[in-house]
């Protein structure tokens, strides 16, 4: 059949489903290929596919509600994926009755039925045989339930209270039977030690006062193994050296308390001093660790020292009785070494500073006496075109003195002497304003 | 409806005749969807000596959809995500390669094997599957550092 007739096949037969048969307790052990992979209970009305998987009806008909894109006419097999559309009722005879012969216990276990049944009779055997199947009581006043077995021929409601002729207490009418034969306190009974007769009510009272009632010995927590008729007790109890030895016993048990309590006391205490000191330990390690990696490039001689002292450290963890101490000692030395170590480094920052200042002041001085040299050409420049000038001014004057001597020679000269001046005489202002003028061209001689 | 009386079956299985290393138990005595799952690493694994606490969750529609199965406890392994989530992936446990018929403790029985031989080809954590191929040596010495932090 296809896949939309088996759905509807399956909607339909739920409804009339009454009892949920994988609920059910089951007494025996099944074989393993019996267990539907969906619901893992024996098969419940399975059905088969075309690549031969079983399943429950119920269990594949949710599960191709779940796998089934909207209205495609096929789903993929929940054991092995293949794509399946068509649906077969048809299983092996042998199969279903494998399943129905499996032993269960009655649903109606919670109402008293102790029956074991095979799985396939559970259906009849709950609608009709189980007497412990509730129905509404034949009488139509009463609005209870009633097991099947108590309502009997003559359809008479048990819920109704009767009076105990003998006890004068009010019980329900399907347990009055019960009540007037065993549990009504006005029965009489016999001790059992005594062989007195009294009434079930006063039994308890009794058994507590019955001389002839075996009872153990005071000193029985001592390990007194007497065990007496409560007449002879007293006389035992006299001559019982166990109870004459109670009270020290009973000193001593108190004081074993008290000094094990202390001791929980002092286990605690203990306990977190130990911890204390674990977490000492354990930051000294590390601060002795990283001062050895910090510290141990530069100074070879140092780390050194500092791996030994660690080295001694770990030593003597070992050894927690001489731990204190020595963790004092290296704890000192640490100190001082890292103390010289700071200062070290602070005397090596010193230097380093100071040589940069030196540097930087060497580097001032360098750009201040070029600056100097430069004015120190200019002003030379600018002495050189003064002299010029003045030359120029002295030489008429020079030349007024000496005429009248030797003219012809001196006339030359004087030719000379004008044109080197008219080339400084335009000079002076050019070198003045000139940075750097050659001095060696200025230079008269 | 169907769903609580198989996951209720699988769970009873479990706690009577628990599978090597593992102990099962519900987070919430009122749900069945949320289980705890305490798993101990298998010998011979970096994870030896550890206790991982897994949780692992049921949809609804268990058992045609596939339960999900998450790390709480940190650890080191290329399939399990490295996040607070700790999601672990299992090829068995896809949407489209979910059968019905697989059961929970298969499930816990791969996620342990998983713990034993990761699959580094398969996996969520790219670097730790890296150092796993490549230098398996590291990759064992981190994944018992992480045990012994976090797991024990």
């Amino acid at each position: 059949m296809n896949l939309q007739d088996f759905i509807a096949m399956e909607e339909s037969r739920e409804r009339d489903e009454l009892i949920d048969l994988r609920s059910l307790d089951l007494v025996s052990e099944y074989d393993s290929h019996l267990m539907c992979p969906i619901c893992h209970c024996p098969f419940v009305a399975p059905v088969r596919l075309q690549c031969d998987h079983v399943f429950c009806g119920s269990c594949l008909s949710s599960a191709i509600n779940t796998f089934r894109s909207a209205d495609s006419d096929e789903f993929p097999c929940p054991s092995c994926r293949n794509p399946t559309q068509k649906v077969s009722a048809s299983v092996p005879r042998l199969l279903i009755n494998m399943c129905d012969e499996i032993r269960v216990r009655c649903p109606l276990i919670t109402e008293g039925c102790q029956e074991i049944i095979p799985r396939g009779h559970v259906q009849s055997h709950v609608e009709k045989y189980c007497g412990y199947r509730l129905l509404p009581c034949p009488d139509n006043s009463c609005d209870q339930m009633t097991r099947s077995k108590d309502v009997g021929m003559d359809q008479k409601c048990i819920h109704k209270a009767r009076r105990c002729a003998h006890c004068e207490e009010d019980v329900l009418e399907h347990e009055y039977e019960e009540h007037e034969k065993e549990l009504c306190p006005v029965l009489e009974v016999t001790c059992a030690d005594c062989e007195t007769v009294v009434t079930r009510r006063a039994l308890q009272e009794h058994i507590e006062s019955c001389p002839e009632v075996a009872i153990p010995c005071s000193a029985s927590k001592y390990a007194c193994p007497a065990k007496i008729r409560r007449a002879d007790i007293a006389a035992h109890e006299q001559s019982c050296p166990i109870v004459a030895m109670g009270p020290y016993f009973e000193a001593q048990d108190a004081r074993l308390k008290s000094l094990e309590s202390s001791m929980r006391h002092l286990q605690q205490r203990n306990e977190i001093f130990e911890d204390g000191l674990a977490n000492l330990r354990s930051t000294l390690v590390e601060s002795t660790r990283l001062g050895a990696s910090s510290h141990g490039s530069g100074q070879p001689t140092q780390s050194g020292r500092e791996q030994q002292s660690s080295a001694r450290v770990d030593v003597h963890t070992d050894d927690p009785a001489d731990l204190s101490a020595s963790v004092f000692s290296s704890n000192a030395t640490t100190y001082l070494l890292s103390l010289h170590e700071s200062l070290r480094e602070e005397v090596s920052q010193l230097s380093h500073a100071i040589t940069d200042l030196d540097a930087r002041a060497s580097m001032a001085i360098m750009n201040e006496c070029m600056r100097i040299k430069e004015d120190i050409a200019h002003t030379n420049a600018a002495v050189n075109s003064v002299r010029m000038q003045v030359q120029w001014l002295m030489n008429p004057r020079l030349h007024q003195g000496t005429r009248g001597g030797a003219v012809r020679p001196n006339s030359t000269e004087s030719e000379g002497t004008r044109t080197t001046m008219a080339s400084s005489a335009a000079g002076p202002s050019h070198a003045a304003g000139q940075s750097l003028g050659p001095p060696s061209a200025q230079t008269p001689q | 409806m169907g769903s609580i009386k198989r996951i209720s079956k699988e769970l009873t299985e479990l706690t009577e005749s628990p599978p090597e290393g593992i102990t099962v138990e519900l987070a919430d005595e009122s749900n069945v969807y949320e289980w705890k799952v305490i798993m101990e690493g298998p010998e011979g694994s970096p994870y030896y000596n550890g206790k991982f606490l897994v949780k692992l969750s049921l949809p609804t529609e268990y058992p045609f959809k596939p339960p999900t199965v998450s790390f709480a406890t940190k650890i080191y392994h290329p399939n399990v995500t490295n996040d607070e989530k700790g999601s672990m992936c299992l090829g068995m446990l896809r949407a489209d390669e979910w059968k019905p018929s697989s059961k929970i403790a298969a499930v816990l029985q791969f996620a342990r094997q998983l713990l034993s031989e990761p699959m580094p080809d398969d996996a969520v954590e790219g670097r730790i599957a890296e150092q796993y191929k490549t230098d398996r040596g590291r990759y064992e010495e981190v994944a018992r550092e992480w045990t012994r932090k976090h797991a024990s």
